[in-house]
């Protein structure tokens, strides 16, 4: 989980041991997700094929299916949980999550609108969901950053809210213009681990790689920007720059996410709240922590949308919603909102 | 409306027998038909058929009459293909109008069409009943509980409805004769053993209700046909089944519904599963891509006939 770059420093002190509790927990996660499912391979049966036996059966479904979701829910994880600490790092706001303020709308709708151009499903993907993700990304900063807007958290979510709305307009309206693409692009609309293959994963990692190393990158002068604009300055750090480096990784973090998962709300919302919660605000401790949490969350509600319906699946979507829903409403109702 | 509109006649007449005269003309032009809304009174030769319901506009078309506008089948801009392929063959020159979708009817395109009669599905919602029935007569059909063969009774009624009973009873008479050849023929060639109909997603497949209208077709030829306990009571397919689980929907033959057009390229796209690859239909080559606007959507006399076609062109083929 530690890219040897993040480890040159090691996790800032007082981490150590959340970090290790959080990483054994996922550990027990990865476990859990390779061996339960919705199917007739019991843990009892799936066991021996960790160690290598098992049977035919056993050995198609942990190795085929419950292993390549599980690795692809890790990343969808971190890279949203990353995604949700930059982004409420750089506007200031602890409701701003990629998947409300339309980061994810705008990443889906770009590629809808590609399936509806005529791209085949496997191939563009991840470079148009980026691209979108980006679009979403800067048009809705832009909006946040109108007069008056900027120090209302709420305001930059009901600005998210409505642009959302509107981009999910205007995916549907490409789905009634073409029922053709219509069961590709709905199939990709709603969220899930399901059916994905490794290929896709391998598809993004470079992205996640490149996400990654900027973040790295602006964790210092994103902290600094924390205190205020002119310390920021005063420390050598340009902001403008500094903002626009973020949203960049943000925009490669959640288009990585989406091109392989389709859009999956509230991780980058209940991934660096809980991280706070352990950690504090200070944005370099805060994504220590986001990089366990992001996957078990992740990795966890699938888990749960595989049981509760058995032997049907329910999407990972629901599920990370009715997590995240409690979540929003709880920061919204604490008195200390515009703290970050 | 009849009432207010005879009132004002009958003082004006003032004779008993020539009313009487006027009533029996009238039951010899009108017939008035159980429906789920209670008895309805029709014209005996409508003219201007409006269609609400893939059923109805199949029922509409066997008995020989052609309507003037129709909803669309379910994930599609017009009618189904089979419909489309019908039309073509046999009323080249008709410009059947869209008057909505199954779940939102366009009052107004429908009014637009000044039916005298209105075939409307047998789920109506009251309040487009309420509409609807001051536009023109409208069947709605009483309903069932889902079963392969709802079509007859509701077709019965439409045909009822637009008097061409004869033409409709020969319509299914033709389709119990075709399912009769086919069933032998597939006899002869040594053609049996388990069916199931899915719709491929790439998050697993929605597997469809063996009480649907296709699946009974498939019974009637002699097949078994399985959906594996997995469809409850209310629908026509459940939940996406967890890849883990497809084994559940193995069989002998299994059909694959599609709504993209190209049935081979829906095939092509769940080879790329490696759970679906593995299926003991896929290895044998036995994975039967059918359209399904026609086997999920439809339901009808015309549909039974084009289904009995898919069937025979997947089976009896070599």
């Amino acid at each position: 989980m530690t890219t040897p770059a993040l480890s040159r420093h090691g996790p800032p002190e007082g981490l150590g041991r959340p970090l290790a509790g959080l990483a054994l927990l996922l550990g027990l996660a990865v476990l859990a997700s390779l061996l339960l499912g919705a199917g007739e391979v019991t843990p009892t049966r799936a066991l021996p094929v960790l160690g290598g036996g098992g049977d035919d059966e056993a050995r198609f479904v942990v190795g085929s299916l419950r292993l390549p979701r599980t690795l692809i829910g890790a990343a969808v994880g971190l890279a949203l949980g990353v995604a949700g600490a930059l982004l409420q790092a750089v506007s200031r706001n602890p409701l701003a999550e990629p998947g409300l303020l339309g980061v994810s709308a705008g990443a889906a709708f770009a590629v809808a609108l590609a399936l509806w151009l005529g791209a085949s499903a496997t191939t563009l993907r991840v470079a148009v969901a980026q691209a979108g993700a980006l679009a979403g990304c800067l048009c809705v900063l832009g909006v946040a950053r109108l007069r008056g807007l900027g120090n209302d958290p709420i305001r930059l979510v009901l600005a998210g809210a409505a642009f959302s709305a509107l981009l999910a307009a205007l995916t549907s309206l490409l789905l009634l213009f073409d029922q053709r693409a219509a069961d590709e692009i709905r199939f990709w609309v709603i969220g899930s681990l399901s059916g994905r293959r490794l290929a896709d994963l391998l598809a993004v990692l470079p992205s996640l790689a490149l996400a990654l190393a900027i973040t790295i990158l602006v964790a210092r002068p994103l902290a600094a920007l924390a205190l205020g604009e002119r310390v920021a300055s005063g420390l050598g750090h340009r902001p403008g720059r500094v903002r626009g480096l973020v949203v960049l990784a943000v925009a490669l973090l959640v288009g990585a996410a989406t091109a392989i998962a389709g859009p999956i709300a509230f991780v980058g919302l209940v991934v660096p709240f809980a991280a706070r919660a352990l950690a504090g605000p200070d944005i370099r401790r805060t994504l220590w922590l986001c990089l366990p949490l992001g996957p078990l969350m992740v990795i966890g509600a699938d888990i749960v949308s595989r049981l509760l319906v058995a032997p049907s699946e329910l999407s990972l979507g629901v599920l990370t919603a009715l997590c995240g829903a409690p979540v929003l409403i709880l920061v919204v109702r604490a008195r200390r909102l515009p703290s970050l | 409306m009849s009432l207010s509109a005879s009132a004002p006649t009958r003082h004006r007449l003032a004779g008993l027998a020539l009313l009487l005269g006027l009533a029996t003309g009238q039951s010899a032009l009108a017939a008035t038909l159980e429906t789920a809304y209670g008895p309805v009174e029709v014209d005996d030769d409508p003219q201007r058929v409006v269609t609400l319901y893939e059923g109805a506009l199949d029922a509409t078309l066997a008995s020989g009459v052609v309507p003037l506008g129709a909803v669309t089948t379910r994930g599609g801009d017009g009618v189904a293909r089979y419909i489309d392929d019908y039309l073509a063959a046999y009323h080249p020159e008709t410009d059947l109008a869209i008057v909505g979708v199954v779940r939102e009817i366009n009052l107004e395109a429908v009014l637009a069409q000044r039916p005298d009669l209105i075939l409307a599905p047998p789920q109506l919602a009251d309040e487009q009943y309420a509409l609807l029935s001051r536009i023109a007569p409208t069947i709605v059909p009483p309903s069932q509980p889902l079963g392969p063969d709802n079509w007859r009774d509701e077709s019965r009624l439409y045909a009822q409805a637009l008097g061409r009973e004869a033409q409709l009873e020969a319509a299914i008479a033709e389709v119990e004769s075709r399912a009769h050849e086919l069933a032998e023929a597939l006899a002869e060639a040594e053609v049996s053993g388990e069916a199931s109909l899915v719709r491929w997603m790439p998050q697993g497949p929605l597997v469809m209700s063996e009480r649907l209208f296709a699946t009974g077709l498939l019974k009637t030829v002699g097949l078994e046909v399985s959906d594996g306990g997995l469809v409850n009571d209310r629908g026509v397919h459940s939940d996406p089944l967890s890849l883990e689980n497809l084994g559940r929907v193995d069989s002998d033959w299994l059909f694959l519904a599609t709504l993209n057009a190209e049935g081979q390229e829906a095939l092509d796209a769940a080879r790329t599963s490696p759970a679906f690859a593995r299926l003991e239909a896929v290895t044998n080559d036995r994975v039967v891509p059918v359209d399904g606007q026609l086997w999920s959507s439809a339901t009808g006399a015309l549909a039974a006939l084009a289904v009995l076609d898919d069937i025979e062109a997947a089976l009896l083929t070599p």
